[in-house]
């Protein structure tokens, strides 16, 4: 039995010993304990230092709001996690778990020199110390600054665990399952309505768990809770434990953070870490309670210093007595009764200390009762210990006075400065909060969402008006739905109502500028650095805020906003609510990278689409490419071939036999109807209405800015009939746009668009010696009027195909379309007709070198939304004789007809270097720096032609043809001659072969 | 074919492809859809999400002027619509490579869907149908029965889609 | 996340399966032609960058049609939703429900 364990008390089970290390040491715990109960009952209050004096510090709560007892935790390889909270971390056989911010060891470490030094890191000390000089800035500052940076240390490995993700769609969510969450979903449950209660321990009941002596409906706490808990359970609510309502967004969307197997010995193979759901409720029942505020003075923050409501949870939860000997000081009647339960279970009180002259004369009674001594209307004004707390000094506090202090030996200090409605999600809403001068707190006030607040988070204490509120707000909710329900009441025994006060700092004798009274324990932000940041001009709350870090660190400010927020008012000589309140965000907790990932990582990281032509590709070596959503083949390497020598080589064998290429990436849309045509008319810069049936032709498409969207060459299959092709990428885009059209500005026409993207598997076949593999395949083909640019409905290796004539190669070329179940077998049938003519399978980046030398310009790489037609040298696809297409309008704007417009060129170098895409042109490279620039290079490879080539986009470049331009690039000038864009082939003699 | 199907009776959840079927777009004013209605033989209902079914042809209704009908592969519905195109214009496409379709069923088919799919797909009607997203993916959801669900994916999502729904599959077998 | 209604569907669903459309009303001049620049330049790219009550367009997945919304751009709130070609819901507090 470990030394501060007391013998069958609490709701851990002393029959299960649980093994785990703390800094290397074994320790045992029951199943059932946190890190924090376990190490306490182990007479541990030492379990951290703080994160800038490097402090020594113990656990100050008992629940999530911990802002000390940070740990790492670790379960093998990949999964160590930094910055766990000890207090929430439940025991598993082998945990393995460490301090933070402690070197060499947690009880010496020299970063405390920190702490003597305190005088220089008051508040702003980074914004005032690392100004001057500028040349500190990146060699010593930062250096220093990250080297001292972080909270814990960052695992190394990947995370092997998985993480996973629901949505879930409830009538009533209710976030807290404490007196007033069980009481509103019992009043929920009614009529059938669909109920969720969460509860972010592993246990529901709340603060009732760490009050058995409460009965209600003359059953022990305990009892009742397990009794409605059955019955919720009967009535099909859901009941989630170890779960978290981490954000509240729009329309009721509330985020949960799941928590599965993290105080499991040993989790059940392919169970996820975490579970984060998205759950959409019709109605919220926000009962989380409120969060119990340090008193702030000199010395608060020893190990041993804790919250009273933790200790007497610590008590009654976990079996554990946090000290032989403890003192308390309040400004709170909930307090006296942590006093009065530890005294009951065995410790000597040394004093109960209240910031209060007069106090209730029941708990008076109760505490002589308790041979415990009282000292009304004192204030304490420091504590000794350096690993752990060992007195306390009181003084008595008369008309603002303080005198007569006296040292108290304790081995712990149990305080309570109030309560703090826990508001967090309430202010995600957008919520507004009302200032409750005579409890000195902030209140919901205006809501914004269907949600209701139950309980101790609208300020009410005690269990009797809580569970009548929790009832009420369940109720409420209820008819929210429009479903009746009956009214609840509960008979509360032995309840502790209670009232209290609000603080600034607690008076003292001492001097006030050497106080270490600290408000915010994570981030060491202390009484002094806020009046500090007063007098330094900071005026709003938001502004103390980030000149002091009071409320930044990873608890988002749950113990220190309020005690900050009076000091500041205080000097500011305002009330809290003129000073504002900082705005609270999600989530709630520290939340996992894994739970907001989910699925989203490894293969499912990213939507990747696959053609039916991939699985060859696969097995045939193919590099692969991110093309849009797709994975394209990017080339296909022979053994010890490097990217450039395999690209080049597929480029020879295609210009001078046959290359075979999957181009099933390309969108499709079928445009039928009896309108088509004129649909064409109105979206196509081209002409489309003397586009006989069988034909193709390139197709230009305009934004109404006419700027070039998108292009393709497309089919006129039947008059009524077009088979458009568009970019891989531009597939659901052009959809869209066309979609628009014709729902909102042309919905007379009869015409109608499908997607046939993924209904047709396409393969290009081009080269020389295309038409004599591909012809004895085809069936149903007139091949004497079969010239470039045709289409037809036929037969393709036994296949349903459309075939079209076509080149994007400047070779002869054809895209043969099967349904896409034939995909691979047409793939495989041609691979094996184009033996005798080494067909070459090749892959986007030479189609892309292929279709450079041709002058062929990819939409979205050539031209980046803001080229034109004439821009692009596309003139000649524009219909001149159609009054209007989508974009006209725009090509005689003033800007767009401007000289000095942007011009597609080519480009040569003059040392035949290979440009890189993306580089700046200059026209004089000696000007002075900043240059003028006057485009840039859009696309450049290396050719079948003995050199590199390029494509530029250049002011004024069609009338600069012949002159020369400068590249400056960070290894020399490189110089290049303005061509044609075409540099192959410019008769296409080759495609009339 | 069968993607990692369970073999054992109990399986919480299965997932099996099934053999590909006939599959058309059809487009159509609302003037002319009891024109199409009566040559193909079946009831095109106008709410979306509605089904309909006659003689082994399916009719789901997945917008204003947009169906999808679904029959056993070989059956004829383009000659009968052919022949009122004058008088009632429409456009009806051949997809039925464009998709696959997998069957989701088991008593945890639920769970299983909502682990990507935004929509209340427990509040879904037996006998209807959404088009909807699945992770990133549109996919079309049938619900046939209480714990029977197709989902039809285009092709190219099919492997992502797998994956997720493989992975959540594992996840429910572990049993948290 | 935002739940909206699709008119055309008849039911209220979440934002992943719709995207914003734009601002809503501004239709396509019938004669482009016979604008001026000015004017064409008006329709290309002003647009009311409402803070508050905005008329917007929103395309649904599931039934693929285009539909206008009045959304508070303030409380990122649906005011109501209403069909493509539907005359411009006035904003009045029936408008809000
Ligand atoms: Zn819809």
């Amino acid at each position: 039995m470990s030394r501060y364990r007391i013998s069958g008390k609490g709701r851990v089970d002393h029959a299960a010993p649980v093994s785990f290390t703390f800094d290397g040491k074994t320790y045992r715990g029951l199943r059932g304990d946190t890190v924090a109960s376990a190490l306490l009952a182990n007479g541990v209050h030492l379990m951290g230092r703080s994160f800038k004096y490097h402090r020594p510090r113990g656990a100050v709560t008992a629940g999530s709001e911990e802002p000390n007892a940070l740990i790492g935790t670790s379960r093998g390889p990949g999964r160590f996690e930094p910055n766990t909270r000890a207090t929430v971390q439940e025991l598993r056989a082998g945990l393995v778990t460490e301090s933070q911010n402690k070197w060499p060891s947690l009880s010496f470490d020299l970063g405390a020199v920190n702490d003597r030094a305190y005088m220089l890191f008051s508040a702003g000390f980074y914004y005032k110390t690392f100004m001057w000089p500028k040349s500190f800035w990146d060699k010593v500052y930062e250096p220093v600054i990250r080297g001292a940076a972080g909270l814990g240390r960052s695992p190394t490995e990947p995370d092997p665990d998985h993480y996973a993700s629901r949505y879930l769609h409830t009538d009533v969510l209710i976030v807290g399952a404490g007196p007033a969450g069980i009481a509103a979903a019992l009043a929920a449950a009614q009529s059938g309505a669909d109920v969720t209660l969460v509860d972010e321990n592993p246990e529901m009941g709340g603060s009732l768990l760490s009050d058995p002596g409460v009965a209600i409906d003359g059953r022990p706490a305990w009892d009742w809770i397990d009794a409605q808990l059955g019955r919720l359970r009967a009535a099909g609510v859901r009941l989630m434990t170890r779960t978290t309502a981490i954000g509240y967004y729009h329309q009721n969307m509330v985020g949960l953070c799941q928590r599965l197997t993290d105080h499991l010995d040993s989790p059940p193979k392919g169970a996820p870490r975490e579970r984060m759901w998205r759950v959409r409720a019709s109605q919220v029942v926000l009962a989380q309670g409120a969060l119990e505020k340090p008193l702030v003075f000199d010395g608060n923050d020893r190990p041993g210093v804790m919250l009273a409501g933790a200790a007497q949870t610590y008590l009654h939860k976990y079996g554990v007595r946090v000290g032989d000997a403890p003192a308390v000081v309040t400004s709170h009647d909930s307090a006296w009764y942590a006093a009065f339960d530890l005294a009951d279970s065995g410790a000597k009180v040394a004093a109960i200390i209240d910031t209060r002259a007069t106090v209730r004369p029941d708990l008076l009674d109760a505490a002589r009762q308790r041979g415990i001594e009282v000292l009304a209307g004192h204030t304490v004004t420091t504590t000794t210990g350096r690993l752990r707390v060992k007195s306390l000094r009181a003084a008595a506090v008369r008309g603002g006075t303080v005198s007569g202090g006296r040292t108290i030996p304790c081995d712990c200090l149990l305080m309570c400065g109030g309560w703090t409605p826990s508001l967090h999600l309430f202010s995600h809403t957008k919520g507004s909060l009302a200032w409750d001068a005579d409890g000195g707190t902030f209140l919901p006030d205006r809501k914004t969402e269907a949600v209701e607040i139950a309980g101790a988070g609208r300020g009410l204490w005690g269990y009797d008006p809580v569970l009548a509120d929790g009832a009420a707000a369940g109720l409420r909710a209820l008819q929210g739905l429009g479903r009746a329900g009956h009214p609840a009441a509960f008979r509360v025994a032995n309840d502790r109502p209670g009232t209290g006060t609000s603080h600034t700092e607690l008076p003292t004798d001492g001097n006030p500028g050497k106080a270490r009274a600290f408000v915010d324990f994570q981030n060491d932000v202390t009484a002094k650095d806020i009046r500090l940041a007063v007098r330094e001009g900071m005026r709003s709350i938001e502004h103390v805020k980030r000149y002091t870090t009071n409320g930044m660190a990873t608890d988002q400010g749950k113990m220190s906003n309020i005690n900050g927020l009076m000091i500041a008012a205080d000097a500011l000589g305002k009330q809290p609510p003129q000073v504002g309140l900082t705005t609270f965000r999600p989530p709630y907790t520290p939340t996992s990278f894994g739970a907001f990932c989910g699925y989203l990582r490894g293969e499912t990281f990213q939507l990747t689409r696959k053609t039916p032509i991939d699985p060859w590709a696969e097995a045939n070596g193919a590099v692969f490419e991110p093309v849009a959503q797709w994975r394209r083949a990017w080339y296909f390497p022979k053994a010890g071939e490097d990217m450039h020598t395999a690209v080049l080589r597929e480029c020879k064998a295609t210009r001078a036999s046959l290359g075979i290429f999957d181009a099933s990436t390309l969108g499709k849309i079928e445009v039928a109807g009896p309108d088509a045509v004129e649909f064409m008319n109105r979206m196509y810069t081209n002409p489309w209405t003397k586009l006989q049936p069988g034909r193709c032709r390139y197709g230009l498409l305009l934004g109404e800015d006419g700027f070039i969207r998108d292009d393709g060459v497309i089919g006129r299959l039947s008059p009524d009939l077009f088979h458009v092709t568009t970019t891989t990428g531009g597939a659901a885009r052009v959809l869209t746009m066309m979609e628009d059209y014709l729902q909102t500005e042309w919905p007379d026409l009869d015409v109608w668009l499908t997607s046939t993207t993924e209904q047709w598997a396409t393969v290009a076949l081009n080269g020389p010696n295309v038409l004599a593999m591909l012809k004895p395949l085809v069936q149903d083909v007139d091949w004497d009027d079969f010239p470039h640019m045709s289409c037809a409905e036929c037969t393709v290796a036994g296949l349903p195909a459309r075939l079209f004539r076509l080149s994007f190669t400047g070779e002869i070329g054809f895209e043969v379309n099967v349904p896409a179940r034939h995909g691979l077998t047409l793939w495989e049938t041609l691979m094996e007709a184009g033996k005798p003519f080494d067909i070459c399978p090749y892959g986007t980046e030479t189609m892309h070198v292929l279709r450079a030398e041709k002058g062929y310009i990819i939409v979205g790489q050539d031209t980046d939304g803001t080229v034109t037609p004439q821009d692009a040298g596309l003139d000649w696809a524009i219909g001149k004789a159609k009054k209007d297409f989508v974009g006209k309008r725009s090509l005689s704007r003033p800007d767009i007809v401007a000289k000095g417009r942007k011009q597609l060129v080519g480009l040569l170098t003059e040392d035949g270097s290979l440009l890189q895409e993306g580089a700046q042109i200059v026209l004089d490279p000696d000007q002075p720096k900043p240059m003028r620039m006057v485009g840039h290079v859009t696309s450049s490879y290396p050719s079948t032609m003995g050199h590199p080539i390029a494509m530029a986009v250049i002011e004024g470049g069609f009338d600069r043809m012949g002159e020369t331009v400068f590249i400056p690039m960070p290894d020399g000038v490189r110089r290049a001659r303005i061509t044609s864009t075409v540099f192959y082939d410019p008769d296409n003699a080759r495609l009339k072969a | 074919m069968t993607y990692e199907k369970h073999q054992f009776h109990s399986a919480p959840v299965l997932i099996e492809d099934l053999a590909p079927v006939l599959r058309l777009s059809l487009r159509v004013k609302p003037a002319h859809r009891d024109t199409l209605a009566r040559v193909l033989g079946l009831d095109l209902p106008v709410r979306v999400g509605a089904r309909s079914a006659a003689a082994g042809t399916e009719a789901l209704c997945l917008g204003p002027d947009e169906w999808l009908l679904t029959a056993p592969e070989g059956t004829d519905l383009t000659t009968p619509a052919r022949a009122v195109h004058a008088d009632a214009p429409h456009s009806l496409v051949d997809i039925s490579d464009r998709e696959i379709t997998l069957r989701l069923t088991g008593p945890a088919v639920l769970d299983l869907l909502s682990a990507c799919c935004p929509r209340n797909v427990a509040a879904m009607p037996v006998g209807a149908a959404a088009r909807t997203v699945f992770d990133s993916a549109t996919v079309i959801l049938w619900r046939d029965g209480i714990d029977s669900f197709r989902m039809d994916v285009w092709r190219s999502f099919a492997p992502h889609v797998r994956s997720l729904l493989a992975q959540v599959q594992g996840e429910i077998a572990a049993g948290l | 996340m935002l739940l909206i209604h699709c008119p055309y569907c008849d039911d209220t669903l979440p934002e992943l399966e719709f995207a914003y459309a734009g601002e809503a009303h501004i239709a396509r001049p019938a004669d482009p032609s016979a604008l001026t620049d000015e004017e064409w330049r008006d329709f290309l790219f002003i647009r009311t960058n409402a803070r508050g009550p905005h008329y917007e367009r929103w395309r649904h997945i599931g039934c693929g049609r285009l539909f206008n919304a009045l959304r508070d751009t303030v409380s990122d709130r649906f005011l109501t939703t209403y069909k493509a070609g539907e005359a411009r819901r006035p904003l009045t507090n029936e408008a809000a429900e």
